[in-house]
């Protein structure tokens, strides 16, 4: 392997885990703090695929604004869904089962819900950014470069949110203990819904880095909530940091198979994985870390 | 000061309080005794709001709060320490100890912290310390400090010796005569009768959710029924 075949490589697993990494980080966000393992999770991608195709291409808003228009619907839409949906359940003592067939439902209501509305056609949204970016003898389109860049810093923004502001420690008591938390006063019903947005945001950001390079569609989140999944289990259950981690080696993996194997197996690889590191390490390889 | 009024409380289709009354006045210790399971957590969960009751009246000078969420009790002067401490295990001591004041203004805060600081001055080493890695009894000096910081009237403690050495149980209640002295009263629960009632004015003997005896702390240890089950005591010894 040429080292610009290894540099390619790499800055694809990266590009590619940096989305694992922003979807995955969410589902695990609210795993931490409210012990729910939301399946509808790739619908709140899906819908900011909706967002940015109404805002940037039917309306015809700048980038910038129709993705900033894109997050906040979708962390609007994200809290409304929790408080509906998911906080009157977890009023009661058995939970945990129907919050978990309450998100599947969801997830399938709001897929079919999108192909009503938006029919089965699918969209694509032209690209954001032109241009080729030639690092050495590597060149990467700029559009792909900036999900990498954009990724980092919203990831890097959630994080200074979680571990340097009132809110972050908030949503750290009430991950590290719910009813300790509500005991001191902090309300921890709000910060549930407060979290499920954050988590929406990050899944949009996600949704709107990719718009230009796959088509919106009713199951464009389907797949990546697999994926989600598999981040967080690997990241160890409910940890954030571990969940970015997690992420970018996940993309690095795939990546690099693809080049040992066809890219049709690069999933296969992925969750082998993924079921090697259950066997080894079942509570994640990069666990105790975190919210 | 603190009352509950016939207070039931359900968990599913399970009664586990039947008809509960208790009262706590202003600058006393109560105890609250009784075996495994036999509702002691949840009394004091009820009254604190993080376990509503299906019936029934808790009352703080007056107020009713039985209807309200929890996180109105600090502001209105009641703070809990729960089973097991309970701390934020991956946050530092001081960030434990800060949260107990999460309802009060900064500067009030500051002026409590320092208070219980001077009060229980054997966390100040620790401040800094991870709160999950301290020892239990350690971590129970915490979780009384950020009960503290919401400077209640009334301090409720579930089970506060649970699991802690004969020395530091020692610790724990003389801290608990303490913060009394200061005008705190104190509703705490334990299993052990000599424990609970030597050192508290009035109790409760509470056995499968209903309280079947009540008194003087002295009334309680005296009792022929505390003595013979619970303090391992002959009648005719008595
Ligand atoms: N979350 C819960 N769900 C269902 N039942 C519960 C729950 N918590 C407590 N119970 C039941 O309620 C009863 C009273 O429990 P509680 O914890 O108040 O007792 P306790 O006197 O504090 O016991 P311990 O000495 O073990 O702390 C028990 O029978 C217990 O099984
Ligand atoms: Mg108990």
């Amino acid at each position: 392997m040429s080292s610009t075949q290894f540099i390619e490589l790499v800055l694809n697993g990266l590009i590619t885990g940096s989305i694992y990494a922003l979807v995955g980080s969410g589902i695990a966000l609210v795993y931490g703090t409210t012990r729910v393992l939301n399946f509808a999770h790739g619908e709140l991608m899906m819908l900011a695929g909706y967002g940015v195709l109404l805002f940037s291409v039917t309306l015809g808003w700048p980038v910038l604004l129709a993705a900033l228009a894109t997050i906040l619907l979708v962390m609007l839409l994200g809290a409304i869904i929790q408080r509906v949906t998911i906080a009157p359940l977890m009023k009661r003592e058995d939970w945990a089962f129907n919050v978990v067939a309450v998100t599947i439902g969801l997830s399938i209501f709001l897929q079919s819900a999108a192909q009503l509305i938006w029919g089965e056609q699918f969209q694509g949204v032209p690209y954001f950014f032109s241009g080729v970016a030639v690092i050495g003898d590597v060149r990467m389109p700029w559009q792909r470069i900036a999900i990498l860049l954009v990724a980092l810093a919203v990831m890097g923004l959630c994080a200074l949110v979680l571990f340097r502001t009132r809110l972050g420690r908030i949503i750290r008591a009430t991950a590290q203990d719910a009813e300790a938390a509500l005991a001191v006063g902090i309300p921890s019903g709000l910060v549930h819904t407060a979290v499920f947005s954050i988590s929406a945001a990050l899944a949009g950001t996600g949704a709107i880095l990719l718009s230009p390079l796959v088509t919106v569609s009713p199951w464009m989140g389907a797949s990546y909530l697999l994926k989600g999944f598999a981040v967080v289990i690997l990241g160890g259950l409910g940890s954030f940091g571990g969940a970015v981690a997690a992420g970018f080696l996940l993309g690095l993996i795939e990546s690099f198979s693809v080049s040992f194997v066809s890219s049709e197996w690069s999933n296969v690889v992925a969750f082998v994985f993924l079921i090697a590191v259950i066997w080894v390490r079942p509570e994640g390889l990069f666990a105790g870390r975190g919210a | 000061m603190l009352q509950l009024e016939r207070v039931n409380v359900h968990y599913g289709a399970t009664r586990v309080l039947w008809d509960v009354s208790m009262e706590v006045g202003a600058g006393e210790i109560v105890a609250i005794m009784g075996p495994n399971g036999s509702g002691k957590s949840t009394v004091l969960k009820a009254a604190m709001g993080l376990k509503k009751p299906s019936s029934g009246v808790v009352r703080l000078d007056g107020e009713e709060l039985q209807a309200r969420s929890a996180t109105v009790r600090p502001q209105r002067g009641m703070s809990i320490v729960l089973e097991r401490r309970r701390l934020f295990p991956r946050m530092s001591v001081e960030e434990n100890v800060m949260l107990g004041a999460y309802t009060r203004k900064t500067a009030e805060a500051r002026e409590t912290y320092r208070w219980v600081l001077d009060l229980l001055p054997e966390i100040k080493p620790h401040l800094n310390a991870t709160a999950g890695k301290l020892s239990g009894g350690q971590q129970q000096m915490v979780a009384i400090a950020r009960g503290l910081m919401a400077n209640p009237r009334v301090l409720l403690m579930d089970e506060p010796f649970l699991g802690l050495s004969p020395a530091m149980v020692k610790t724990v209640c003389s801290i608990m005569q303490m913060i009394n002295e200061r005008g705190v009263a104190i509703l705490f629960n334990e299993q052990n009768a000599k424990l609970s009632f030597a050192m508290s004015h009035r109790g409760y003997l509470l056995e499968s959710g209903r309280v079947v005896l009540s008194g003087s702390g002295e009334d309680m240890l005296d009792h022929p029924e505390v003595r013979r089950v619970y303090l391992g005591m002959r009648e005719e010894a008595a």
